[in-house]
């Protein structure tokens, strides 16, 4: 195979993988930087898939789709924000059970409304998308242009993140909340709403990466398709070192590992599978382990706050 | 105040209690089946036909039917354990991944028979249903090979289990014997569910020339279709149940088991007392395994391999040519 074709397919193939990461991992930065740990990320981007593929289903609309899919995770936010947030429930636990709650949820609607044998490859989806100026660039062209439109919302995150968190004085309420909520609070800040308001932002954007899986990369629900990416998003905002851009570099090296790992695979060897599949994992520890250097998360994190 | 809460409760713990026993005596008499599925039931292929037999054993033989979901062998044994102690006669776990939780719990629940789709473990009330699907992967193989422009046919698997590696194996097989040079190349995304992995690898496997996609990822293998769907001049192969609806215009044909069937039969067994615990080992000539072609593409077929195909087919019905099948 003519290796820039395949040079252009593995690059592609990394962003793809990335980008439903790099969402979730978005939002969790806020609710981190607020000092709420959010476990319930996997549950709430299986809620954004399930809604996503259903709304797209009955409105034959891919964008409303999304907006269904954002409202789902929205709502598992809400319910997370509430118990841990409002009530001072202990969130490790509670993010634990809005995983499993949406797990089941989303099982028994699916199999409710679309019946057993599913609703399989029958979905609007996301088309893809030419940029303009890119597209007939040699290889960057190919490797950047015709992305589904939610790949490009996903990277155009990151620096609106940025700007938000460390420009903005929205953003520092937020990191002065996540990390001394006491001197916060003296100060006059609304200590609870600001850490609702993170909360349900991390819905929201778990919410569009399950859509993504569903409606852009691939087309279809299944049972449990997040398959544990709200848990590789947790370890990338730590990786990241709570920092937007830092999120970027690690859900890209982590998307372009399992690239490369596929890759890997197809050619054919005798070494035994789990050694590609463990290749992301052991990866990106390494690179965590040389480069990482010292990461302090907010001081506030997982920490309920009373007044 | 709070003697009438206590009150309160000791009323309702007393209908509780009633209502448990109450339920327990009424159901010891019918007759209860129950399934573990290893994946989702939605999944359209391995688990979907597991299902579908739970409720043909419901509708046909007036069973009372549960299934639950369980992905990790303490999940197994618990399952087991639930159901065998709640007085199910019949407790199916689907996939070789069950075979030692149900030699485990059988000890306790000598009352209760364990089958597990495909294994080889036997216990006085343990047995396992074993399809060949080995005969049908073979021909798929042989499809690939004589139809494959690059050379090379791949397979997309969930996780390595015998069972799934014992299917590539026998596709492989298939392959090889009509041309010896045709590469088959296997990639594993190490779960059931993770339909954006499955794609990946089967993008991956394109990317390197491969031309026909076989697959046994159960859920996850919706997303090779996907994969297929969005390359051109590349053909997948359905797995474990007719999929060929799915995607019909690149599926060429599925390896398809009648799972239901063998279902029915064994709870008919089960609930006449006439059950023996030995291995129940189902192919094409008890009806059981089957090539399903794509109508909608049989055209695509060439004639000649649509004969030899049939050919292969006759012999392995009179059993004159054996398929390799891993032993399990």
């Amino acid at each position: 195979m003519d290796f820039w074709l395949l040079f252009i397919s593995l690059i592609r193939a990394g962003l793809k993988m990335a980008v439903p990461l790099l969402m979730t991992a978005l939002g969790e930065l806020f609710a981190e930087r607020a000092g709420v740990i959010n476990i319930g990320l996997e549950g709430m981007m299986l809620a954004g898939a399930f809604g996503g593929m259903a709304g797209s289903y009955f409105t034959g609309s891919p964008w409303i789709g999304l907006l269904v899919g954002v409202g789902a995770g929205l709502l598992f936010a809400a319910l997370f924000s509430v118990m841990s947030v409002g009530l001072g429930a202990d969130q490790v636990v509670t993010g634990a059970a809005i995983n499993l709650m949406a797990l089941g949820l989303t099982g028994v609607l699916y199999r409710r409304i679309f019946g057993v044998t599913g609703a399989a490859l029958s979905v609007q989806t996301f088309a893809p998308v030419g940029l303009p100026g890119f597209q007939d660039i040699p290889v960057l062209g190919e490797i950047v242009s015709g992305h589904t439109a939610l790949l490009y919302i996903g990277f155009a995150l990151v620096p609106v993140a940025t700007w938000v968190l460390f420009s903005t004085s929205l953003g520092l309420t937020i990191r002065s909340v996540g990390e001394y909520p006491r001197a916060a609070d003296t100060a006059g800040l609304a200590v609870s709403r600001v850490r609702h308001a993170c909360v349900l932002a991390s819905g929201v954007l778990a919410g569009a990466a399950g859509s993504y899986l569903s409606l852009a990369h691939s087309n279809t629900f299944v049972e449990g398709m997040s398959a544990g990416r709200g848990f590789i998003a947790l370890a990338i905002v730590i990786f990241g070192r709570w920092r937007p851009a830092g999120a970027m570099w690690a859900a890209l090296l982590f998307g372009l590992a399992n690239a490369v790992q596929f890759q890997f695979q197809a050619i054919g060897s005798a070494i035994p599978y789990q050694f590609f599949l463990m290749l992301p994992y052991v990866l990106t520890l390494l690179v965590l382990v040389l480069f990482a250097g010292r990461a302090r998360p907010p001081a506030a994190l997982a920490r309920a706050y009373e007044r | 105040m709070q003697k009438w809460s206590v009150l309160g409760l000791l009323v309702l713990t007393i209908c509780f209690g009633i209502s448990c026993s109450q339920s327990k005596t009424a159901s010891s008499s019918s007759f209860k089946v129950a399934l573990l599925s290893p994946g989702p039931v939605s999944d359209a292929g391995w688990n979907a036909s597991a299902y579908e037999g739970l409720q043909r054993i419901k509708a046909e033989l007036g069973a009372e039917v549960s299934q639950v979901e369980t992905k990790t062998p303490a999940e197994f044994e618990q399952g087991f354990r639930d159901y065998a102690s709640q007085g199910y006669r019949l407790v199916f776990g689907h996939g070789f991944e069950f075979q030692d939780a149900a030699a485990t719990v059988s000890k306790d629940f000598p009352n209760t028979v364990f089958i597990t789709t495909s294994g080889t473990t036997v216990r006085p009330n343990v047995a396992p249903i074993v399809f060949e699907i080995e005969q049908a992967t073979y021909l798929l193989g042989m499809m690939a090979a004589r139809m494959s422009k690059t050379g090379k046919a791949g397979a997309v698997g969930g996780v390595q289990i015998p069972s799934v590696k014992s299917s590539f194996d026998a596709f492989e097989a298939g392959a090889k014997a009509v041309n010896p040079n045709c590469r088959v190349i296997v990639s594993y995304i190490g779960n059931w569910e993770d339909v954006g992995a499955a794609k990946e690898a089967a993008l991956a496997l394109i990317d390197q020339r491969v031309d026909f996609i076989f697959h046994n990822a159960d859920a996850a293998g919706l997303g090779v279709f996907q994969a297929v769907q969005e390359r051109k001049g590349v053909y997948a192969f359905g797995s474990n149940k007719d999929q060929n609806g799915i995607a019909p215009d690149v599926i060429l044909a599925s390896a398809a088991l009648s799972v239901p069937g063998a279902f029915v039969t064994v709870a008919k067994q089960v609930k006449e007392g006439t059950f023996k615990a030995q291995p129940m080992h189902l192919g094409m000539k008890e009806g059981a395994v089957s090539l399903v072609i794509n109508p909608k593409l049989e055209s695509k077929i060439p004639p000649d391999v649509r004969t030899s195909i049939e050919e292969t087919k006759q012999k392995i019905l009179a059993g004159t040519l054996q398929v390799p099948k891993g032993f399990y």
